[in-house]
C-alpha cells in the first residue's frame, strides 16, 4: 500500500519538477535542467568549446586556509583562460560516501574536469569516476587512482622545516605547541619536519602536540592552542585550516607559525611565517591538458622547486640574520642539496631507525611530545 | 500579562483537513518568505526552487539519490516517533544509529567471507537493531528503575557513541579499522555478501527494508494489544495502571524498540551506501534529523515515509544550489526556513489563536467545534 503511495508521490514530484524546469527555462542559466541521463555520458554530448571545471571543498573557501588556497588556484585558472573555462565551486561538502552524489551531479551537469580537495573524497570520487569514464577526476592528498582519476599533493614538509627554524629561534621557553588535525602520515610528516627545523637552530626545543580531530573548527582549534599556551608554550604551530590557533597566540602575546596561506592579517604581531600552497600553475596545466586532449590520470607530488609549496612572508619579529639562514636552506632544498628528513632518523624515544617510506610515516622524531597514534 | 491581546488555547482534536492543509500551507509560506529573502540577495526564487526540485526529483539518478538519503531518515524518524508517542523522550537516535552501525559492521567483519548474502544481510540488519537497542537500554534501564531523566542520558550517550566510533577508527587498531591502509585511518570494508544489492543507480534495497520496517512499527503500535497498552500508558500512566498495564515494562519495551529502529538505520546505512564503519560517512546527524522528521510527520508512522523523502530531497539540493551560485549560507537559511515554518505550522494544528471578545467571555471558552 505504502509502496504504491510512494510511487504515486514520486511520480507526482517528477511531474512537478519537469513543469517547474520547463517554466524556468527562459532564464539565463538553464544548463542544469537536463533530461534524465544514464550513468555514462557520451563524449559527443557536448561541444568541447568551453571547458567546465568543478572544485569540491570540505570547508568554506573563505577559511583563508586550505580550501581558500585551492580556490585561489581556481581563480588563477579563470584569470588565465577566461571564457574558455567555466568554473563551479562547491564548498562545505562533507567527506564520506555521500560525496559520490555530489561528484556524479557535477559530472552529469557537464563538468569535464573535477577536483576534490580533501582526503575523504577518495573512495566516493573513485566510484563516481567509474560511472563517468569520460570525465577527468583529480583528487588531492589521496593514494588511489584509476583510468580517469589522478591525484596530487605537495611536499609541505619542506616549508614546514623552514617554518620550524623560525619557530625554534623565537621560543624562549623552549616549548612549542602544535595544534594538529589527525594522526595521519601527512600530518606526522609535517610535525616531524617542523621539529627537525626547530631543533636545527635550537637543539633544546621540544614540540608538544595536541590532536583536535578536526580540519576546520575554529573554536576547538583555538581552545587547543590556549591549552598549549597554558602549558608553557610561547610559539604555536598548526596543521589546521583555520586561523584560530594564531588568534589565540596573538591574544597571549605568543608567536605563531601558520599553514596554507599568508595569514599575517589575523595575528600580525604573532606571525612568524608558514608553509603555504600555490595551486594555480598546477590547476592551469591540468585544465590545458584536458582542453588539448592530452590529459592523463597521474600522481603528482609537487614541491618547493616547482613552486607548489612555498614559504610565506616573514613576520616583523623574524630578524634578518635568521631570514638569511632560512632562505639559504630554502635554496638548498630547491636545488636538491638538502633533504628535510635524514636517513637514518632518530625517533621520539631516541632510537635510530630507517626513515622508511615517508608517505606511510607513523612515528614522531626526537623532540616531539605526544602520541603519533592520537 | 493582564493586557494580552491574543489567546492561545489547545484545539483538542484537529480535523483531518486541517492536519493536511496546515503543513502544506506552512511549506508554501516558507517558500514565499524565503523567496523574498532570495530576491533581496539577488537570486531568482523560481530558478532556485526549480533547481531544488530538479536536483532531487528531476532525473532518475536524482530520485535514486533522494531515496538513498531518505532511507535512514525513515527509520530514525520511526525511532523518535514511537518513543515520543509514549512520552519517552529518546533523543539518543544519533548514538543508537551509530551503535547499530558498529554492531552491523562488527558482525559482518567477524563473519567474514564465506557466507552467502542470505545469511549476511539478515545478520547485519538484526545486529544493527540489537546495537541500537543495547545503546537505548543504557538509558532505558536507569529511566525505568531509578527514574533518571532520559533526555539527559540519551543526549549524552550520543556524544559517547560519536567518540567511540572515532576511537574505533582513529584511536585504536580495532577490527573495524582497515589495517591495510596506513595513510589515513579508515573503516575496514565489510564483505560484499553483506552489502545490500543496488538496483537503481546507487539505490539499494535498504529503502524497501526501511519501508517494511516502518509499516511493521505502524502495525505494532496501532493494531496490537501491546501497541494499545503503550498508547494508553502514553496518554496517562494512572489510567494505564488502573487498567492493569505494567507501565515500567511498557516504557522499557518502547525505549528498546525505539533504539532498535535507530540501530536498523545504522545497519542499513553501513550495509547499503557506506560499506564500512566510516566516521566521515556515518556522522551526518541522521539520528537528530530523525527527530525533525518525526515531528513534521506528527508522529504518524506512515507519514514519516514521505516526510523522510522530502527531507532527503531538501538535504540533497544544497550542492546543486551552490552550483548555480547560491551561497552556502543562503542554502542553509532556505533549508532552515522550510523546517521552521513546518514546525511552526504544527503549533497551529495543536492550538488555536484568537482574539478575546471581552475579558469576561475569555474566561468561558466556547465549545470545541473541530
Amino acid at each position: 500500500m505504502a509502496f504504491k503511495r510512494w510511487r504515486l508521490f514520486a511520480t507526482l514530484m517528477v511531474v512537478i519538477a519537469m513543469v517547474a524546469a520547463a517554466c524556468s527555462s527562459g532564464g539565463g542559466d538553464s544548463e542544469g535542467s537536463e533530461p534524465a541521463e544514464t550513468a555514462t555520458t557520451t563524449a559527443a554530448a557536448e561541444p568541447a568549446e568551453v571547458l567546465k571545471i568543478a572544485f569540491v571543498h570540505v570547508g568554506p573557501v573563505a577559511d583563508k586556509g586550505w580550501s581558500w588556497a585551492h580556490d585561489q588556484g581556481a581563480k588563477y585558472v579563470k584569470a588565465q583562460l577566461g571564457d574558455a573555462v567555466e568554473i563551479t565551486t562547491l564548498e562545505s561538502i562533507p567527506e564520506g560516501s555521500d560525496a559520490q552524489r555530489v561528484f556524479e551531479d557535477l559530472a552529469a551537469a557537464g563538468n569535464k574536469l573535477i577536483f576534490g580537495t580533501s582526503f575523504g573524497y577518495m573512495e566516493p570520487m573513485l566510484a563516481a569516476a567509474e560511472n563517468f569514464p569520460d570525465v577527468a577526476f583529480m583528487h588531492a592528498t589521496g593514494y588511489k587512482t584509476s583510468e580517469n582519476m589522478g591525484n596530487y599533493f605537495g611536499a609541505a614538509e619542506e616549508g614546514r622545516y623552514l617554518s620550524g627554524m623560525a619557530a625554534g629561534a623565537a621560543t624562549k621557553t623552549n616549548l612549542i605547541g602544535y595544534v594538529a588535525a589527525f594522526p595521519i602520515p601527512e600530518v606526522l610528516r609535517g610535525i616531524n619536519a617542523f621539529t627537525l627545523g626547530a631543533r636545527e637552530v635550537n637543539p633544546d626545543v621540544e614540540v608538544q602536540v595536541v590532536w583536535t580531530s578536526t580540519w576546520f573548527d575554529p573554536p576547538k582549534e583555538g581552545t587547543a592552542a590556549e591549552s598549549l599556551l597554558d602549558a608553557g608554550a610561547d610559539v604555536i604551530a598548526m596543521h589546521q585550516d583555520s586561523a584560530a590557533p594564531g588568534q589565540a597566540a596573538e591574544a597571549a602575546g605568543a608567536k605563531w607559525v601558520g599553514y596554507n596561506t599568508d595569514m599575517t592579517e589575523f595575528a600580525p604581531n604573532a606571525w612568524l611565517t608558514a608553509a603555504i600552497w600555490d595551486w594555480g600553475p598546477f590547476y592551469l596545466a591540468q585544465a590545458k591538458a584536458v582542453i588539448d586532449g592530452t590529459w592523463k590520470a597521474e600522481s603528482v607530488y609537487g614541491n618547493m622547486a616547482d613552486g607548489m609549496v612555498a614559504l610565506a612572508p616573514f613576520g616583523e619579529s623574524v630578524d634578518e640574520d635568521l631570514q638569511a639562514l632560512i632562505l639559504e636552506r630554502e635554496d638548498e632544498i630547491k636545488e636538491g642539496i638538502f633533504s628535510v628528513f635524514p636517513d637514518p632518523i632518530v625517533d621520539q624515544d631516541g632510537n635510530e631507525r630507517e626513515l622508511g617510506d615517508i608517505f606511510t610515516m607513523d612515528y614522531f622524531v626526537k623532540g616531539v611530545i605526544g602520541s603519533p597514534t592520537g | 500579562m493582564s493586557t494580552r491581546r491574543l489567546i492561545v488555547e489547545p484545539r483538542g482534536l484537529a480535523s483531518t483537513r486541517l492536519k493536511l492543509l496546515v503543513p502544506v500551507a506552512s511549506v508554501i509560506a516558507a517558500l514565499i518568505v524565503a523567496g523574498i529573502f532570495l530576491l533581496l540577495t539577488g537570486e531568482s526564487p523560481v530558478e532556485v526552487y526549480a533547481k531544488m526540485l530538479d536536483a532531487s526529483f528531476g532525473s532518475q539518478r536524482g530520485i535514486a539519490e533522494t531515496m538513498i538519503s531518505a532511507t535512514p531518515l525513515i527509520l530514525t524518524g520511526v525511532a523518535a516517533a514511537i518513543a515520543f508517542k509514549m512520552q519517552v523522550w529518546n533523543i539518543g537516535g544519533e548514538g543508537q544509529f551509530l551503535m547499530g552501525a558498529i554492531f552491523s559492521a562488527g558482525i559482518a567483519i567477524w563473519l567474514g567471507d564465506g557466507f552467502p548474502a542470505t545469511v549476511m544481510i539478515p545478520a547485519v540488519v538484526i545486529a544493527g537493531g540489537l546495537g541500537g537497542a543495547f545503546w537505548a537500554a543504557v538509558s532505558a534501564i536507569p529511566r525505568v528503575y531509578l527514574g533518571t531523566n532520559e533526555i539527559i542520558t540519551t543526549l549524552m550517550l550520543n556524544f559517547i557513541a560519536i567518540n567511540f566510533v572515532n576511537f574505533l577508527i582513529f584511536g585504536s587498531s580495532s577490527p573495524w579499522r582497515d589495517s591495510a591502509v596506513a595513510t589515513f585511518p579508515t573503516g575496514r570494508p565489510i564483505p560484499d555478501a553483506a552489502r545490500l544489492p543496488e538496483f537503481f543507480f546507487r539505490l539499494d534495497v535498504g529503502i524497501f527494508i526501511a519501508i517494511v520496517l516502518a509499516i511493521i512499527a505502524w502495525y505494532l503500535m496501532g493494531k496490537t494489544r501491546w501497541g494499545f497498552a503503550v498508547r494508553v500508558a502514553g496518554d496517562s500512566t494512572d489510567t494505564a495502571r488502573y487498567a492493569g498495564i505494567s507501565v515500567p515494562r511498557k516504557i522499557l519495551g518502547v525505549f528498546l524498540l525505539s533504539g532498535a529502529f535507530a540501530g536498523f538505520a545504522g545497519g542499513l546505512f553501513v550495509s547499503g551506501p557506506v560499506g564500512a564503519l566510516d566516521p566521515r560517512s556515518l556522522i551526518l546527524n541522521l539520528g537528530f534529523t530523525g527527530i525533525i522528521v518525526a515531528a513534521l510527520a506528527r508522529l504518524n508512522l506512515i507519514a514519516i515515509i514521505p516526510v523522510a523523502v522530502l527531507m532527503g530531497a531538501l538535504n540533497n539540493s544544497g550542492p546543486a544550489l551552490q552550483s548555480i551560485g547560491v551561497p552556502t549560507a543562503t542554502v542553509s537559511m532556505l533549508q532552515g526556513a522550510i523546517l521552521l515554518f513546518a514546525v511552526a505550522g504544527e503549533f497551529l494544528i495543536e492550538n488555536r489563536i484568537r482574539r478575546p471578545e471581552s475579558v469576561t467571555v475569555a474566561a468561558n471558552p466556547e465549545p470545541e467545534t473541530a
